[in-house]
């Protein structure tokens, strides 16, 4: 490859002879320009683009998008590139801007998917997991593949989203089994207030999955009274306003789950427990093994807490409080 | 008899020669054909669609019988997996073989044949045990075997083996074959049944619950045990009236004095399963229910709607018959007591209650 690099030719090309929509070697997506403009202005470009001649004469770019980019703002007319050879191949230019790229900034995780994507018109996806994804830092594997493969046919603002890391990679591919309107709703209540990606991932399912249980549109789950009621609070700050939403949706797509831990907790409230101990259910209440939990500071007081519990009345019937409930 | 579109046969170097192969290239006679390595996918395999129209001959190298590998922490039944090949022609959107083979085509394993002596020697080196055996664990037990003969061959040797039974469980209503076999003894021919809703909506290609039904009453009039299996029970609203309509079909079509038992399990999933299935089937309503983790990290119903499926279930099967063998798949001691309102307590009298229906209903 190096040695048909060194066959490049330094040409001064005009820039409207450039085709400069983002080609098919681009790995640019959402970047400021300013600070490249500064330097440009103080310093001119340090490396020239790189170019490969079209049929009808004008260039597509190889290396350097975000320059040419930057010069045509501050109003240049031409600029020194290098143009390389007719018999440059395609795979190779992409190539070349790969590691132009990754030796000098970190790509973010839509780039990241513009590369894979672009050596898919080249390679199998068996040589691109093995050969590529690590070196972009991805794990590589087929299921991530898919994932980042599917970021392209996303809407702009949620590619933004992504790349800026307000919105978990998860779920933006979750978001590709919904419809456009959907995920731009869902999009905007994820970013509207900053949520962790744990909760971003949990919420979305839930409100796909809430939308499909109650066969009502995902805008409805999202717009109905509570959420819309929790975003407008005066009253809660940026986490409560999450944790809130998360509970209203949870109790919604659990409802049966939901209502025996209240039920649990209000069998258990009626025992009055002496002050730090606790009864705590099996996950889920799917195993059978329920713990208790005693707070204390010194033996004497655990002696007594226990001697308090022993004599205790009520106990016998602490843990299936939701049985003989029945579940629609 | 439904018979599947099979658009190409891949063959695997080495299978070419065993006779299973030879007996279902000419069966087929006007398929293309490519020779394949044994890892090598093949070119433009539709990973997406399974690959369910291609048919690939190979040699399993593996063990053919091998125990199911039950789950941790529920109670299992200690049943025995005859490996006769993987994957089926149908696609039913919650198949666990999407994910836990996660390998496309319809694999037959050519030199099932040869190994049967092995599998007889595993059989009569321990006469005093059951040994319940099935092929519907990784394909369905009917489906091909119109292409396989599968039939042909195990009906006569499970016959002969008196400390065994071999169930062919199915979706399909394809029993020509076996209605011909001269072979009664020691076979069990199970159905995978559920509403017709769930059939129409889950269970793509796969024979409608009343053709079903009706395979299975011929089969029983042939003289064949039967078995059915209410797995996986999928909770959705409406399901209490539509599995009642379901029993309420079984009972007008068959008798329950030749059945042998009947499973209930609820749809349950590994994480990964929940990836590929809404890849697979977008828009799916199979994960509507309220699922939480279970003891064995796949995801269940939780525990009270599970127990509300199996109680009303099995109240309504003990009112059809007091003696169908009515066994839950893999659940806990708990789930048991609260649904049947007994538990056999562990995996080993899980079994020993299952073997001893054996030895009560299939005839010597």
């Amino acid at each position: 490859m190096e040695r048909e690099l060194l066959k490049s030719k330094a040409s001064k090309v005009e820039i409207s002879d450039i085709d400069l929509a983002p080609g098919p070697f681009s790995m640019s997506f959402h970047f400021n320009l300013e600070p490249l403009k500064a330097s440009i202005n103080r310093f001119g470009v340090l490396n020239p683009p790189y170019l490969l001649k079209n049929s009808d004469s004008r260039f597509t770019v190889v290396a350097g998008y975000r320059r040419l980019l930057a010069v045509r703002e501050l109003g240049w007319t031409d600029i020194l590139c290098q143009i390389a050879p007719d018999t440059f191949r395609p795979f190779k230019a992409l190539l070349l801007n790969l590691s132009d790229n990754i030796t000098h900034r970190q790509l973010n995780t839509i780039e990241k998917a513009m590369v894979l994507k672009r050596l898919t018109r080249f390679l199998k996806r068996e040589e691109i997991i093995a050969d590529f994804m690590p070196i972009i830092g991805i794990r590589a594997n087929k299921q991530t593949l898919e994932l980042f493969l599917g970021l392209e046919e996303l809407e702009e603002a949620i590619r933004a989203s992504v790349a800026m890391e307000r919105l978990s990679l998860r779920v933006a591919g979750l978001m590709r089994s919904i419809a456009r309107d959907d995920r731009l709703r869902i999009n905007d209540l994820l970013t509207s207030i900053k949520w962790s990606f744990n909760q971003q991932w949990e919420a979305t399912q839930w409100i796909i999955e809430i939308a499909s249980r109650e066969g009502c549109s995902i805008k409805d789950v999202i717009d109905g009274g509570e959420i819309t009621e929790v975003l407008n609070s005066q009253r809660m700050n940026n986490p409560q306003k999450v944790r809130s939403i998360v509970k209203t949706l949870r109790a919604r797509r659990f409802p049966t789950l939901v209502e025996t831990e209240k039920l649990f907790r209000k069998g258990l409230s009626h025992l009055s427990l002496p002050l730090g101990v606790k009864i705590i259910p099996p996950p889920f209440f799917e195993g059978v093994g329920y713990r208790l939990e005693i707070v204390f500071t010194k033996g004497q007081e655990l002696k007594g807490k226990l001697a308090e519990l022993s004599r205790f009345s009520g106990l016998e019937g602490v843990t299936d409080f939701w049985k003989g409930k029945e579940h629609r | 008899m439904k018979q599947f579109n099979i658009s190409r046969i891949l063959i695997e170097e080495g299978a070419e020669h065993d006779p299973l192969a030879k007996k279902i290239l000419r069966r087929l006679p006007n398929i293309p054909i490519e020779t394949v390595g044994p890892d090598e996918l093949a070119p433009s395999g539709d990973i997406k669609g399974m690959d369910k129209e291609s048919l690939r001959l190979m040699r399993f190298n593996g063990e053919f019988l091998k125990p199911c590998p039950g789950t941790r922490g529920y109670i299992c039944c200690g049943y025995q997996i005859l490996n006769v090949g993987t994957n089926c022609p149908m696609d039913c959107s919650y198949c666990f073989l999407q994910s836990y083979i996660n390998q496309p085509s319809l694999r037959i394993f050519s030199n099932l044949e040869d190994n049967l002596t092995v599998i007889g020697e595993i059989i009569d080196s321990s006469p005093d045990r059951i040994f319940r055996i099935g092929t519907g664990e990784f394909t369905d037990s009917l489906s091909l075997d119109y292409i396989t003969g599968w039939t042909d061959f195990l009906l006569p040797f499970f016959s002969r083996k008196k400390n065994s039974i071999l169930e062919l469980k199915t979706k399909t209503s394809s029993i020509e074959r076996i209605i011909k076999s001269r072979h009664r003894k020691r076979i069990v021919i199970a159905w995978s049944l559920n509403t017709p809703r769930i059939i129409a909506h889950q269970e793509h290609k796969t024979a409608s619950l009343k053709s079903r039904i009706l395979a299975a009453q011929k089969c029983q009039k042939a003289g064949f045990v039967l078995s059915f299996h209410f797995d996986p029970l999928i909770h959705y609203p409406g399901w209490g009236k539509e599995y009642q309509e379901t029993l309420e079909l079984l009972e007008r079509y068959i008798d329950p004095e030749s059945v042998i038992w009947i499973s209930l399990g609820s749809f349950r999933y590994l994480p990964d399963l929940k990836w590929i299935i809404n890849r697979r089937f977008p828009g799916t309503s199979i994960f509507n229910g309220e699922f939480v983790p279970g003891l064995d990290g796949k995801f269940r119903y939780f525990k009270p709607i599970r127990v509300e499926m199996y109680s009303k279930l099995s109240q309504r099967l003990k009112k059809w018959h007091d003696d169908l063998g009515v066994y839950l798949c893999m659940e806990s001691d708990d789930i048991w007591r609260q649904s049947l309102g007994w538990s056999p307590e562990s995996s080993a009298d899980l079994c020993s209650y299952l073997d001893s229906r054996v030895r009560n209903l299939v005839p010597d």
